[in-house]
């Protein structure tokens, strides 16, 4: 990806963080907006090109934000809890048997978006830390995570157990 | 909705609390790393939701519920990169894990 100046790149983070000023400030005076614009095109201006590889409008897409929006609320938060359960009975005087394990991406996540929310996601559980993410010959890409408590080492198994539905719905957001 | 409240705010800081307890207690740097992530998922989103329930009670503003979920996006957003760099930072200047671990991958295919 090269690192050059591009317009679509300014302009998709300058709404990007104009509708974070907008709702950071939520207000419509003239003086609020006038300023939020300015910031935001001269941060669009410098941090465009390390936020958007290719693709601008991606992501402003109204199916695409639902879906985020349905995922995180639903499927994410209900992962969230299970995670947390487990680190309460963890931390409360449980055994537990740490370990990094390899475990293989799915086809349907490539991009580098993709990539980054599955190993986000796989963070925010507590119980697993995403260490690394590789990339074989084949195109296949490897998540090295730190896993609190290994109850699975079989590799496939424990990528599925890990990462297996929300990988599945991050796929048909970011592909 | 006092009730609903309270009950949130209960979870919240119970797992505040396991997560302090759990960075206190636990042996090795990865382990706490792993207790750090109770306060900042749910800790935070319990704290959050009733802070917005107790918004709604008080009958303040849009901008006041917008505020509270765009200061709970922020949390979610930076605590993984944090984790994840510090995890493999740790993992990378030799510290030994307290526990032995069972298997690890990374070490093999980095040729360490």
């Amino acid at each position: 990806m090269e690192k050059t100046f591009r317009w679509d790149r300014w302009l998709s983070t300058f709404v990007l963080c104009f509708l974070f000023w907008m709702l950071l400030t939520w207000s419509v005076a003239v003086r609020e907006l006038a300023l939020g614009a300015v910031v935001s095109a001269l941060v669009a201006a410098f941090a465009g090109r390390f936020l958007i590889h290719d693709h601008p409008f991606y992501l402003y897409n109204p199916v695409r934000l639902v879906m985020l929006l349905v995922y995180v609320v639903f499927v994410f938060l209900w992962e969230v809890i299970k995670a947390n359960l487990s680190m309460v009975k963890i931390v409360l005087g449980g055994d537990y048997k740490p370990g990094i394990i390899r475990i293989p991406g799915g086809d349907q996540v490539k991009s580098l978006y993709g990539l980054a929310a599955v190993s986000n996601c796989i963070t925010l559980t507590p119980g697993t830390i995403t260490m690394d993410v590789a990339e074989d010959e084949s195109g296949k890409n490897y998540y090295y995570v730190h896993w609190m408590d290994v109850t699975e080492t079989d590799r496939e198994k424990a990528g599925e157990i890990i990462k297996g539905r929300m990988e599945r719905w991050i796929g048909r957001i970011w592909k | 909705m006092r009730i609903a409240i309270d009950i949130l705010l209960a979870v919240g800081l119970f797992f505040h609390f396991i997560g302090v307890l759990g960075v206190l207690r636990l042996p090795d740097v990865f382990a706490r790393l792993q207790a750090s992530t109770c306060v900042a998922t749910m800790g935070t989103i319990c704290l959050v939701l009733s802070g917005v329930l107790y918004a709604v009670s008080q009958g303040s503003g849009v901008g006041t519920y917008v505020k509270l979920c765009l200061l709970l996006v922020l949390v979610l957003c930076t605590n993984p990169v944090s984790n994840h760099a510090l995890c493999k930072a740790a993992y990378q200047m030799g510290v030994k894990p307290a526990k032995e671990l069972v298997l690890d991958d990374y070490k093999e295919d980095e040729g360490k």
